[in-house]
């Protein structure tokens, strides 16, 4: 598979925490602008995937083209038939997408694929949920008060810092690398605003460990990328960017609450990282664009340490290197919590900005091989590009 | 607070809960324990699954913990600050059960920490299992 599919093109929506048009809308309008960019039309484009998990634990009806917008309501929207058209059901919702496309490229199944992904921000609070009653699943979790994503990372977090000594303080360096290079994004939520240390420490506590500043932020937006064959590729205007290959992360044994105990969240991490490893004949020292996945700041140590960066326990002294590490530049792109929750796609664009030439001021020197990770590295995706086509 | 809704699956638990036990989904098969019940047993995949309930001891040591600050449920919001532990049970490696931890302050809870089940009366026949430290 590696070498034989690349982006072509891409557009990216302003990210903001309210929408001035509805999400399908501005849906149709990145993706319209991603064609164009790769030089196509929409009747080139035979091919749609996303994976259109809205993420929110809150108890709003969740509408497609309102609150997500699935590849069936684009196309509807478009007035288009393609020949290929698939959703990813799971977690690491643009790896899985983007590992969808790649096959169906490379199977001929279609040529030109749209992958995209929208993320909206309800209004309110993104988590809250006024049950009264605890029904099915909810009724392991909800009458413990135990509710949403920031907990269920907040527990293994605990554990690192138990274990390992690790202290807020630490991932203040992640926290702050993040906003500064998501301070000069004009499409980003945070454009303009860096952080600081103090103002990181002063921050709401969620649910400890995690403050309001170890969630990235609610928003709207939408990332757009164009997929085809390497040999279609070359034919277009930008500098194709070619997959190299890839690794989906599997939660392991059902657990019954969606929490995963530290060692079990490595142990799968490294199968993961492995995966992706032996897929692409790479080694952690030879990207040049690693993007690990930041929608909560732990996954920023889990993932450094199952890809192999560092040892389990280290990342927290490990990230505080300059660049996180000399030559690393893990934080160009912002990440979810330079952007905002944009899932995946800021780690994947950077991936592509930097590789295609595309970066502008904060081009990096050497950007020939990258990755971009998304969710946990045990129940999430990776996606390795490189500028080269490598078999 | 969020009421639980006994179904075909969960009644039994909840029952026990009511008389202030303790009662765990177990595989009459392998003798596998899973909480929270599973449509299959992840030990043995027998099928079809012959579940039963046994009483375990509510004994267990605290895996990890977070203090909840922000109540995501409307109806906690008076209880904040809470502790939610993840605790293992003794009766076998890795079984898990996340409640609330009460009797300690919220820097208190540490890995390790040897915790005892109680119950917290709702009212309705409804019981809520809750973990405090364990009597030395």
């Amino acid at each position: 598979m590696a070498g034989k599919v690349a982006i072509a093109g891409y557009a990216h929506s302003p990210i903001s925490r309210r929408v001035d048009m509805p999400l399908g809308a501005l849906t149709v309008r990145t993706v319209l602008e991603a064609i164009a960019d790769a030089g196509l039309g929409i009747d080139d484009i035979d091919g749609f995937t996303t994976g259109a998990l809205h993420p929110s634990s809150g108890a709003g009806a969740v509408i497609d083209g309102d609150q997500t917008v699935t590849s069936d309501w684009l196309i509807q929207h478009l007035g288009v038939r393609p020949r290929w058209l698939c959703g990813f059901q799971g977690v690491g919702q643009i790896c899985g997408s983007v590992i969808l496309a790649t096959n169906a490229i490379a199977s001929g199944a279609a040529d030109y694929v749209v992958v995209h992904r929208a993320m909206y921000n309800p209004p309110g609070s993104y988590h809250g949920n006024d049950m009264t009653e605890a029904v099915g699943a909810d009724q392991w979790s909800a009458p413990h008060g135990y509710w949403g994503p920031p907990a269920m990372i907040a527990l293994p977090y605990m554990e690192y810092l138990q274990c390992y000594g690790a202290t807020r303080g630490d991932m203040a360096h992640v926290v702050t690398g993040a906003r500064a290079a998501g301070a000069l994004l004009p499409w980003s939520a945070w454009y303009g605003k860096p952080l600081s240390t103090e103002e990181y420490l002063k921050s709401r506590m969620i649910t400890d460990p995690m403050s309001v500043l170890d969630c990235d932020m609610p928003v709207n937006g939408v990332g757009a990328f164009v997929l085809t064959s390497a040999e279609r590729a070359r034919d277009l205007p930008h500098k194709p960017v070619y997959v190299a290959g890839f690794a989906q992360g599997r939660s392991g044994p059902d657990n019954g609450v969606d929490q995963w105990p530290l060692a079990d969240l490595m142990d799968g991490g490294e199968a993961v990282a492995r995966m992706l490893w032996e897929s692409t004949g790479l080694a952690p020292h030879d990207i040049d664009v690693p993007q690990v996945y930041d929608g909560f700041t732990p996954f920023v140590y889990f993932w450094l340490e199952a890809l192999g960066y560092c040892a389990r326990g280290e990342a927290h002294d490990y990230v505080k290197d300059p660049g996180i590490s000399p030559g690393l530049p893990f934080r160009t792109g912002g990440g979810a919590v330079g952007n905002g929750r944009m899932h995946g796609v800021p780690q994947m664009l950077e991936c592509y900005l930097q590789l295609a030439q595309r970066a502008g001021d904060r081009q990096l020197a050497r950007a020939e091989t990258a990755f971009a990770c998304q969710a946990a590295p045990c129940m999430g995706g990776v996606v390795a590009y490189t500028t080269e086509p490598v078999s | 607070m969020p009421v639980p809704v006994p179904d075909d699956t969960s009644g039994p638990f909840w029952a026990a809960c009511a008389a202030h036990e303790l009662k765990l989904s177990r595989c009459t098969n392998c003798g596998w324990f899973a909480y929270p019940p599973r449509a299959v047993c992840l030990q043995c995949l027998i099928t079809p699954p012959a579940f039963g309930w046994d009483p375990v001891s509510g004994r267990g040591t605290v895996r990890t913990w977070t203090v909840v600050r922000q109540a995501f449920l409307p109806d906690f919001a008076a209880e904040v600050p809470y502790v939610v532990a993840d605790v293992e049970l003794v009766e076998q490696p890795g079984l898990r059960f996340l409640a609330r931890l009460r009797g300690t302050a919220p820097s208190e809870p540490a890995i390790g920490l040897p915790v005892q089940v109680a119950f917290d009366e709702m009212g309705g026949g409804i019981a809520i299992p809750y973990f405090v430290p364990a009597a030395m």
